[in-house]
């Protein structure tokens, strides 16, 4: 039984990071670490070969800065506050959790030497390498986490991302001592001793370990935090690294960040750069011409930035993760609760030439409920690599869909029909939903499409609150595994923004989380495809694409690791020549 | 001391360099005051005599013209997509025989300069965007001249409308005086005082998006400056013989303000006017920066113009056009506002 | 008229009336300020969303943030909290865009940066926009006068962005003379295009007053009787002429100082600069409450306080205008 919940666990992530944008993607980051085996999560020693062979490969760095660009300020360094991708990458910049990410996005033993699995799954046991110290001298130990988790559960800290440890991680007593019911210190996870860290779930769940390279289960230092008091994690002063690089210059909400090697961390022989100079940028014409001056080593850019760039060998299109959809008012509109309806709008749409017309940034069609290349299966294969599994339900065909339209208005008996459509007020929603507005309207005779745009604070609100007709939204995944799609969609959860129900779609998904098929790998794998065959079938959401970001990176920079969940950018092995 | 020197000396002879006429060029011996003329002609003879503000005003009808026009010179709609035709650059028939506005571009590429002509290299041999076409494969003619007028069309209604309200605030509270002033500007104060930003954002996220709200949201940021302008010279009349015959004969407060004091003002209240609105298209246009500008896909000049920002240095031939008008259209309306203070200013003629 | 009378008796009456008008001015302002804060708490509640929507979070998690925080009391139970503490320097946490960073922290590493931008901005304005005033003013009707207003609008014809845009592109960019972004290491080299690109409009606004001004000071009969008294050139100019423009130019300068040295968000935006400005329209759309909140206060405290000072300058410069406050 632990093998085959391990054996999940690593089919699940082994994917990750290839997200399907384009040919060019990711090129010269993965090879160095391809030597790898699989096993390597399991072993200290194997990583750290691993990560010889790297540095050997590429040889010794020349201990530059390595230049990024970042489009929004840190929120956050605190790791049980922090929510937003940025404060994320920099969070894991200079802590290490009981897990890291390697290149492909699998879970690699970083302050864990080694994790034992109990045979139901239910109790995990870490054991923390001797050699991890905190940049004040103290050693990392078991109740450093205990103390982070404590944390992040706990009612008055109120993290946004406690879910995580209740809903997604399962541990024992998270959810009630999130609701208030009992105390924080009766979390299912315990400091056996100073190097060993006992974690109690309440069901198997099968990517547990990925879950560890997620910055909400970074430890913290309880001593430093009690001194530091409320000021903690707003200034280099009152951050503790235990990672590859150390903060040494940063304020609250800052526009540039930087980051020096940390010349005691248990790995630093593989860290090639001297340090890392973020630089907050939200113009993205700034930041090309900054590029193009050498100031930055990689750089976002913007769609129609991509005529400049598209011929230059530095150009690569990144997998973002985030799944942008349209989401029917089921419950509210009688008009959308037509199936008919909904097949037309979704099969009028052109996914096509949203993504090669209009973004331009490499993001890929999508016409599953799940996007591709984030999960895969027991066998190792993407959950969603068909995309034409669908197709009798979601494609772009547009005389199907005038025939569905038709057949819809029938049934309702009208001839027209006014929909309004609600879209963040961002550069990419504002201009794919003009493209779907356009689309809709050229396919579906009668068909009128009102575009109202809002921040997208106010949008959510207004989904969840089925104050809409039609909306434009976009989910990125919080774990490698379909669930944190499918689970989306489940009766009353407050992000199934249609407010659609279906007691055989419930049936499954606890079944897959909680239920004996949750103990199945290969059952519960086919569990969640009938989950998305019903989710599709019915129409619940209209797919759209799966956003990529289109980036410089200087040819004289390799090694960045990007992935689509948690960390997005990873740079412990980057070589700058 | 001085006074005995003087005396001392011999009787001082005046010379003609001692004299020297104020004000001797050539009009002064016209007299221009031969006929008696109607108020308002003789600001339109002053108007005319100011030859920038003529040319403003000219531009302002032109403009004007083509807004209400020019979409409807071309077969293409303002929000008519084909995305097989974007980013086409300027191409005008028979003109671009001279190499000009022949649908080239020079594309600055991070690996140098290229010049492409998307027109045959997509095989459209009869197509013409005059502006050129821009992401969506929209015309940028037909879009600039119905931002173009949108912009007037937001501005012209929210200077009116800001006239109207801040005009009756500013005159009341004038008239009044006293403990009515008094709470009055402490009010004028409180809005003053919070940002405009804070208010502008939040009516625009409380109110549904639109034409009517974003005339609202700009005639906030302008109702203050035309009260106190109107409250100025409200102080300045109300003590005037005229008011008080007016008054002595019994009229009430209201006709005082609006049939007596308002005509003698009317002048500073239309040159405020006239500044207001490039201020309005302004603001508008930074409201679309902001993502709270006129709702997709319908556009303003602001709009267009920051939709055509992320292309700046990519496809400039986008931005250029609803840059340009904008210019003109404020440089215009500056001109006929500098124009029309003088020839309604008494004061300043006498210069 | 009456200047006469007050003139002789100054220094007695300056004493007393101005002590009293002061007195006055600044517990109005105070009151003021308070009813600011009011509307802000006020205008908060009515925002759309909050700032805690992101769809990961489900309600028993956005009810204990609510808690965490206190914004599950009584709006006016949080409006006397929010001022009790302001008295003690205290203005609260961020929720959002710093997240449980205390505002004063942020806002004072960002207030001296956008403060220092927008002097700058000031100074350049000014200085320019003063120059090309009098240059039209002089040249009144002539192609010069048409040249400098064209000079002085075209700042303001074309927005702000798309100015500073460019001014990065030629000067950033290209000819290297300026860095493209704002950074700690050099202040001052890149501050430059920012200041340069906040300028434009106090520039042409300054212009535009100034000339206006200069034009009905040099058609007035104190003028004509000074260079009838033989007085010519600079001395006419400066000591007569400008000082009398002066004081309107000062009221238009006084609320765009208070605009700039608040931050722009359009030249923070595209410069990176860490100022207030950006900071203000992210809170906005955020929901950031106690940021939006203290930023705006700020802006209203400044705000008020130069158009008090202002007022006062008056009094001091001009008796017969603080005389007629005092009739009203």
């Amino acid at each position: 039984m632990k093998k085959k919940i391990l054996s999940v666990m690593l089919a699940s992530v082994l994917a990750m990071s290839m997200i399907g944008c384009g040919s060019s993607a990711v090129s010269g980051v993965t090879e160095t670490e391809t030597t790898e085996s699989a096993d390597s999560t399991q072993s200290a020693d194997t990583a750290e070969s691993a990560d010889a062979t790297a540095a050997e490969a590429t040889g010794e760095g020349s201990g530059e800065d390595l230049n990024v660009m970042l489009e929004t300020p840190v929120e956050s360094l605190d790791p049980q506050q922090a929510t937003d991708g940025t404060s994320f990458e920099v969070i894991a910049d200079y802590t290490d959790g009981l897990m890291q990410m390697d290149a492909d996005g699998q879970a690699v033993n970083a302050i864990a030497e080694s994790v034992d699995v109990s045979d139901d799954g239910l109790t995990y046991t870490f054991h923390l390498r001797a050699d991890a110290n905190w940049s004040n001298g103290e050693p990392v130990t078991a109740n450093d986490f205990v103390f982070a988790w404590q944390r992040a559960v706990d009612p008055e800290i109120a993290s946004e991302y406690s879910y995580m440890l209740s809903d997604i991680g399962q541990i024992v007593n998270a959810q009630e001592i999130i609701d208030g019911a009992k105390d924080k210190t009766e979390l299912g996870v315990t400091a056996v001793d100073d190097k060993t860290l006992e974690v109690k779930l309440n069901v198997p769940v099968s990517y547990f370990l990925s879950l560890m390279y997620f910055p909400t289960f970074y430890p913290v230092n309880q001593a430093f935090y009690e001194s530091v008091g409320d000021t903690f994690a707003t200034s280099p002063e009152t951050t503790l690294s235990n990672g590859a690089f150390v903060l040494d210059d940063y304020q609250p909400a800052a526009t540039a960040i930087h980051l020096t090697k940390n010349a005691d961390y248990y790995n630093a022989d593989s860290v090639k750069l001297a340090g890392l100079n973020y630089q907050v940028i939200q113009d993205s014409q700034q930041a090309l011409m900054s590029y193009q001056n050498g100031d930055l080593d990689t750089t976002l850019v913007n769609g129609e930035q991509v005529d400049q760039v598209k011929d230059d060998p530095a150009f690569q299109a990144i997998g973002a993760g985030y799944m942008w959809y349209i989401s029917p008012n089921i419950q509210d509109v009688k008009e959308l609760a037509n199936l008919n309806i909904r097949y037309a709008i979704t099969m009028a749409l052109n996914r096509e030439a949203i993504t090669t017309d209009v973004l331009k940034d490499g993001s890929a069609p999508t016409f599953t409920a799940v996007p591709m290349d984030f999960a895969a299966g027991p066998d190792g294969s993407d959950f969603s690599a068909d995309q034409t599994k669908f197709s009798d339900v979601c494609k772009y065909d547009a005389a199907a869909a005038a025939d569905y339209w038709a057949k819809g208005l029938e049934e309702l008996g009208i001839t027209e029909l006014t929909l309004t459509m609600i879209h963040d007020a961002d550069d990419a929603p504002i201009k794919v939903a003009q493209v779907v507005k356009e689309q809709l309207e050229t396919t579906l005779p009668g068909l009128t499409v009102e575009l109202q745009q809002m921040p997208k604070k106010e949008r959510v609100q207004r989904m969840q609150e089925g104050e809409f007709e039609l909306g434009l939204t976009r989910w990125g995944p919080d774990y490698a595994d379909p669930m944190t799609y499918l689970g989306m969609w489940v009766t009353n959860n407050s992000n199934n923004y249609g407010f659609w129900s279906n007691a055989d779609y419930d049936k499954i998904i606890d079944e897959c989380t909680t239920g004996e098929t949750a103990m199945d790998a290969t059952a519960r794998w086919a569990a969640l495809y009938d989950a998305e065959k019903i989710v599709m079938d019915e129409a619940v959401i209209f797919p759209l694409y799966t956003q990529c970001n289109a980036e410089l990176i200087s040819t004289d920079v390799s090694g960045i690791e990007f992935h689509p969940v948690a960390l997005n950018r990873v740079y412990k092995n980057a070589v700058k020549n | 001391m001085a006074e005995t020197v003087m005396l001392e000396k011999e009787p001082y002879v005046p010379t003609d360099a001692d004299f020297k006429l104020k004000g001797n060029d050539k009009d002064i011996l016209v007299d221009s005051n031969f006929a008696s003329q109607s108020f308002w002609k003789e600001v339109i003879a002053r108007f005319r005599k100011k030859k920038s503000a003529v040319f403003g005003l000219i531009f302002v009808l032109v403009i004007t013209f083509f807004a209400f026009v020019g979409p409807s010179m071309n077969s293409y709609t303002y929000s008519g997509q084909d995305l097989s035709q974007k980013n086409l650059a300027p191409r005008i028939p028979l003109i671009e025989y001279t190499g000009f506005f022949d649908g080239h571009e020079n594309i600055a590429t991070t690996k140098g300069t290229k010049t492409v002509n998307l027109y045959f290299e997509n095989k459209l041999p009869d197509t013409f965007y005059w502006f050129g076409s821009d992401n969506f494969g929209r015309d940028i003619w037909t879009r600039t001249w119905s931002g173009a007028q949108v912009s007037l069309i937001i501005a012209v209604a929210a200077a009116i409308i800001d006239m109207i309200i801040g005009m009756s605030y500013g005159l009341i509270s004038g008239y009044f005086g006293g403990k009515v002033d008094m709470v009055m500007q402490r009010i004028l104060e409180i809005a003053n005082g919070i940002p405009r930003l804070v208010i502008v954002t939040l009516l625009l996220l409380v109110f549904k998006p639109g034409m009517l709200t974003i005339i609202v949201a700009l005639m906030l940021t302008e109702w203050v400056g035309m009260s106190r302008i109107a409250r100025a010279e409200m102080l300045k009349l109300k003590e005037q013989e005229f008011v008080l015959a007016s008054r002595t004969l019994g009229a009430g407060s209201m006709h005082i303000i609006f049939s007596e004091v308002l005509p003698n003002i009317i002048g500073p209240i239309i040159t405020q006017v006239m500044f207001s609105i490039p201020t309005a298209i302004f603001t508008e246009a930074f409201l679309s920066f902001v993502g709270l500008g006129i709702p997709v896909p319908r556009c303003s000049l602001g709009s267009l113009i920051s939709e055509g920002f992320n292309s700046f240095t990519t496809h400039p031939y986008q931005i250029i056009p609803p840059i340009v008008v904008m210019a003109l259209l404020m440089l215009s309306f500056n001109l006929v506002a500098d124009g029309l203070r003088e020839a309604l200013d008494p004061k300043l003629k006498e210069m | 008229m009456g200047g006469g009378r007050y003139l002789s008796s100054r220094s007695f009456s300056i004493g007393v009336v101005m002590k009293k008008y002061v007195i006055k001015r600044v517990v109005t302002a105070l009151f003021t300020l308070l009813a600011i804060t009011l509307i802000l708490f006020i205008l908060m509640q009515l925002m759309p969303g909050s700032p805690f929507n992101d769809e990961k979070l489900n309600d028993t998690q956005r009810a204990a943030l609510y808690a965490k925080y206190g914004l599950d009391k009584p709006i006016i139970v949080q409006f006397f909290q929010y001022v009790f503490n302001m008295f003690r320097g205290d203005l609260g946490v961020s929720y959002k865009i710093s997240k449980n960073t205390p505002i004063t922290q942020l806002i004072a590493s960002r207030l001296p940066i956008s403060i220092g931008v927008g002097f700058a901005a000031v100074m350049i304005g000014a200085v320019v926009g003063l120059l090309l005033g009098l240059l039209a003013a002089f040249k009144k009707d002539t192609v010069w006068d048409t040249l400098a207003t064209i000079i002085s609008v075209i700042g303001v014809s074309v927005p702000s962005y798309v100015f500073a845009l460019a001014l990065s592109y030629q000067f950033g960019f290209k000819l290297k003379w300026f860095p493209m972004l704002f950074s700690a290491k050099d202040v001052i080299g890149s501050s430059v295009l920012p200041s340069i690109s906040l300028s434009m409009f106090t520039m042409a606004s300054i212009a535009r007053f100034t000339r206006a001004e200069m034009i009905e000071v040099l058609g007035s009969d104190y003028m004509l009787l000074a260079e009838s008294k033989g007085l010519s050139g600079n001395k006419l100019i400066f000591s007569h002429a400008l000082r009398n423009a002066l004081i309107p130019i000062i009221t238009v300068l006084a609320p765009l100082v208070v605009d700039l040295m608040t931050g722009s968000l359009v030249v923070e935006k595209i410069f990176s600069i860490p100022g207030v400005g950006s900071l203000l329209v992210n809170a906005i759309q955020s929901n950031d409450y106690n940021v939006v909140i203290a930023l705006s206060f700020i802006y209203s405290a400044m705000y008020i306080v130069i158009m008090l000072a202002v007022d006062i300058l008056y009094g001091v410069i001009d008796p017969r205008i603080r005389v007629a406050k005092e009739g009203d």
